[in-house]
């Protein structure tokens, strides 16, 4: 038997094998370009060790199993979770799934697979090793482009199912240009199930005065491993909000990073991210201010039960000539049991001396006095509890513009919470 | 149907109730009153469970039965509510929602059926009318950004869906300006009934122009030290407490 491999030696094992991969994609075809700067890219950058102050809570140990040697196959899905009443786009390991889907209406709405046929670019946000490994080793994906002044009345839905018994891995890129002026809704979902590591990368383009809407419901089953990015560019007077529901599983880490490039543009994050058995979710979010009279809110909440493990690192980065700067970021996080953990941390760089600027992060554990007046009324403690645990995150769902994302996550959040004790 | 012999507690190790005796039955209505810090929510947070209130001597039964090793959820079931004099906000959890849970886990916990969606809005709303409501507070979180007097009257709303047989309400009528005070007094009366008891806890006077009670005590030092009808209210009220307390102390 050989020793346990070192963690220097696990990411210097997985940078190999996440090369070989990409070298066995580079194609001649319309991607081409595309993946080769993302392999020099990936080529340029270590694999995140013990050192790596970003990794210091999330350990890539899972992938020892060796999901970055096998590809998962294009399939047919075992599970398939119930539309939300949308036109949904549905991708299966990596690959459109054109029986299950339904196109939505064309109108001002350019929809096109990155499966070779169409060029892309990589955005020049920074980015993990992941997020180049996708680009270098990407075979389909999915291009939205809205027309300018578009309004788009109906959201896009995209869908991912992950499956696989075995070890295996799977990309997944969506690329959303709004138009200026334009506004549209997309909503993400991904589901699956088994021991399939799920690479995401998803790129939100909005240009001057649009309007975006963007939802990421995460609910794989806990063997399911995902590592996504999040890159949103936002332009003069554009407007990005994003609700992101996640459930934690054997490896989850969500990357965003959003950049404010030009005046008047407006970002609004918000997140729950719930942990329970031994799960593992982690939130790295950067929003960067890189031009005068922008605006960020974020409200990401964190619950963990059992022996879960959650992470949120929120980073505020405004830049010298950000004048007139407001940003604010709070991370308010419930404990439900003493052997979970959940550890959290604002990172503000602020560079010029007009900004109003907030944060906040408590990590607290149930409230006694509201425990107390449920239980006087008559509800058991187990239950009280419970309700509790919805509460806390039900005020973000309460928030929800679209009914029907939260008629999804209301059943989503019960069970992530009945399981979580 | 309360039965309250020689109750000594502590509140985090300190001894506030000391020797207080108090008995209660059906039908009646009792008031408490005495000054700041005597010890009047003390009582009110024994006789419901809280946590970190501590019965080190003395006796309470409710109905017969030995309320003291009952956890909170089991003494509400047997039929005692405490209208609290600082309800709690719960974020995220409506009342209507609030209202179900607590009236399922009543109606689970004596064997009978608990009320239909249908049956509970429908008394949900008839309750916001009477304690003057709107009923977009049926919505909203538990007392979630509610005034002073929203909260109170949101108590007795649920004094009026969960009809229990003890109705303990602290200081209910504090923060009230007249109508407010009327509408939760009208509210408290119509569920004054031969088989509920109903105490009163007040630092005021007042209240008791609207619900007249049957018997006052006046609660001090963390005992019961005077007992009568509404004549001893209204002496409470011109001569205030050091009346009282200088009564004590020369006794
Ligand atoms: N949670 C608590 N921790 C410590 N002391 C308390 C607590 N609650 C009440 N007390 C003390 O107990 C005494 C009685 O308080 P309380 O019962 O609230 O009086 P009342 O309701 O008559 O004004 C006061 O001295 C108060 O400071
Ligand atoms: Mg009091």
């Amino acid at each position: 038997m050989t020793a346990p491999a070192t963690a220097n030696e696990l990411a210097t094992e997985l940078k190999a094998q996440a090369l070989a991969r990409a070298n066995a994609r580079s194609g001649n075809d319309a991607l081409g370009p595309m993946r080769q700067q993302a392999r020099a890219l990936l080529e340029d950058t270590p694999f995140p060790g013990p050192k790596h102050e970003r990794w210091k809570y999330t350990s890539l140990r899972a992938l020892e199993a060796g999901h970055l040697k096998a590809p998962a196959p294009t399939q047919q899905p075992v599970e398939v979770p119930p539309d939300l009443g949308f036109a949904r786009l549905v991708f299966v390991n990596g690959h459109f799934h054109e029986a299950l889907s339904t196109l939505p209406d064309t109108a001002g709405l350019q929809v096109l697979r990155l499966n070779g046929e169409h060029e892309a670019r990589l955005s020049d946000a920074p980015a993990s090793p992941f997020a180049w490994l996708n680009g270098a080793a990407l075979e389909d994906g999915l291009l939205l482009r809205v027309a300018a002044r578009t309004q788009l009345e109906s959201p896009i839905h995209v869908l991912h199912i992950g499956e696989s018994g075995e070890p295996a891995c799977c990309d997944m890129r969506i690329r959303l240009e709004a138009g200026e002026q334009s506004e549209i809704t997309l909503i993400e979902e991904y589901a699956g199930n088994g021991p399939i590591f799920t690479n995401a990368v998803t790129e939100i383009e909005s240009a001057p005065a649009s309007r975006v809407m963007h939802y990421r419901l995460q609910h794989e089953a806990p063997a399911c491993l995902h590592i996504g990015s999040l890159i949103l560019q936002l332009a003069k007077d554009s407007h990005i909000r994003s609700e992101q529901f996640m459930s934690g599983s054997t490896l989850r880490r969500n990357e965003v990073q959003a950049q404010l490039n030009e005046p008047g543009a407006e970002l609004e994050l918000n997140g729950a991210f719930i942990g329970r058995g031994s799960n593992h979710a982690d939130n790295q979010v950067c929003v960067e201010h890189r031009a005068p009279h922008c605006t960020s809110r974020q409200v990401y909440k964190g619950m963990a039960g059992d022996k879960a493990r959650l992470v949120f690192n929120g980073r505020i980065y405004i830049h010298p000539g950000a004048k007139d700067s407001s940003a604010d970021l709070s991370n308010n996080n419930l404990l439900l049991s003493n052997s979970a953990e959940i550890d959290t941390k604002p990172e503000l760089e602020i560079y010029n001396d007009d900004v109003i600027c907030s944060h906040g992060t408590t990590v607290g554990q149930m409230d006694a006095l509201q425990l107390f007046y449920l239980r006087s009324r008559g509800i058991s403690e187990p239950e009280a509890q419970r309700m509790l645990g919805i509460g806390f995150i039900n005020e973000l769902l309460l928030a929800l513009p679209h009914e029907s994302i939260a008629d999804w996550a209301r059943p989503w959040l019960a069970s992530e919470v009945t399981e979580a004790e | 149907m309360l039965d309250i012999q020689d109750l000594h507690a502590t509140v985090e190790g300190q001894e506030i109730l000391k020797g207080l005796s108090l008995q209660v039955n059906a039908g009646e209505v009792h008031a408490i009153m005495g000054p700041n810090g005597s010890g009047k929510s003390t009582l009110t947070n024994v006789l419901a469970g809280r946590d970190n209130y501590e019965v080190t001597d003395g006796t309470i039964s409710f109905e017969g039965r030995d309320l003291s090793g009952m956890e909170p959820e089991e003494r509400a079931r047997a039929g005692l509510f405490l209208a609290m004099q600082y309800p709690v906000e719960i974020p995220g959890v409506s009342n209507l929602e609030f209202l179900k849970a607590s009236l399922e886990s009543m109606a689970e916990a004596r064997g009978e059926e608990a009320p239909d969606s249908v049956t509970l809005l429908r008394r949900a709303r008839a309750a916001c009318e009477q304690v003057d409501l709107d009923q977009s507070f049926l919505k909203r979180g538990v007392n979630e950004g509610f005034s002073g007097g929203e909260k109170k009257r949101n108590e007795i709303l649920q004094l009026m869906m969960l009809e229990p047989k003890l109705a303990l309400l602290d200081e209910t009528d504090s923060g009230l300006d007249i109508d407010a005070l009327r509408t939760v007094a009208a509210g408290v009366n119509s569920m004054r009934d031969e088989n509920r008891a109903i105490v009163l806890v007040t630092h005021y006077q007042r209240l008791l122009d609207y619900i007249v009670p049957d018997q006052v005590h006046v609660l001090s030092g963390g005992r019961i030290i005077k007992s009568g009808d509404q004549e001893l209210a209204k002496e409470l009220e011109s001569k205030g407490y050091s009346w009282i307390n200088g009564e004590e102390q020369s006794a």
